[in-house]
């Protein structure tokens, strides 16, 4: 592997376990979002670095727009969930 | 050509005026573009930030945005050049809208990212330093402190507006 690419993925791995250890040490479930957010964009990037190959885009976003809509489902199902008329 | 380490410590600002010129101009920190968005909001203001600024890192949270296409873009870059960074462009759009996001910040974000990023390798700089840098990035605002993050956001948004 490339320097360079060896150097980007060590950085995406470090901000990923220092994300994951944010996640897990707040407490309030809202506040974690934001450090989960964290996560998925270390993630995302350690994905394509350590395969990169033009399909590694797809995995990648893939990847990405599932973990945001994740957060999305979780942060409005605690802000009360879809609001049902009468 | 400079070492690895400086290339990502230069692209890391980079990105970062990059995604967060280009959210403030859509509008990200005026109001939650979803429930979950405005609910993340209001905590971290009863955390001690500052309710605008919360707004931008829950839309952030909620759906992809400028710092979502810029990581892809860089990402797209650095697997396959311009027409990769483009792809991503498209993902991502298709992405906005599996989240019922209604804007334009994500794809305006990929493709002018794109373009940053093809200029920088242009003079010597990898792609992949990018994605490092934007990773870097997205750290400083959503992953040190969420209340003075919000507070500096709030700062550029009343500037905006």
């Amino acid at each position: 592997m490339e320097v360079a690419l060896l150097i980007a993925l060590s950085v995406c791995a470090i901000i990923a376990a220092y994300a994951a250890v944010r996640v897990v040490l707040e407490k309030r479930p809202l506040r974690k979002l934001p450090y989960l957010n964290v996560l998925s964009f270390a993630i995302s990037g350690s994905l394509l670095l350590i395969l990169p190959h033009p399909l590694s885009i797809v995995v990648a976003v893939a990847y990405f727009v599932g973990s945001t809509l994740e957060s999305n489902a979780i942060a409005s199902t605690y802000a009360g969930g879809i609001q049902k008329d009468g | 050509m400079l070492p690895d380490f400086l290339r990502i410590l230069i692209a890391a600002p980079v990105c970062w005026i990059l995604y967060i010129t280009i959210d403030v101009y859509f509008k990200l920190p005026e109001q939650g573009g979803v429930s979950g968005a405005t609910a993340i909001a209001k905590d971290i203001e009863r955390g001690g930030g500052a309710l605008h600024g919360g707004y931008m890192m829950g839309n952030i949270v909620s759906s992809p945005d400028a710092s979502a296409g810029t990581l892809l873009a860089s990402c797209g870059v650095t697997a396959a050049g311009i027409p990769g960074g483009l792809f991503a462009a498209l993902l991502v759009y298709i992405g906005n809208r599996i989240c019922y996001d209604p804007g334009y910040a994500g794809t305006t974000g990929a493709v002018v990212a794109t373009f940053v990023v093809f200029g920088f390798t242009q003079i010597g700089f990898a792609a992949s330093d990018f994605v490092a840098g934007m990773v870097i990035a997205i750290l400083t605002i959503q992953g040190l402190s969420h209340s003075h993050a919000s507070r500096l956001l709030a700062t550029l948004w009343r500037w905006r507006s």
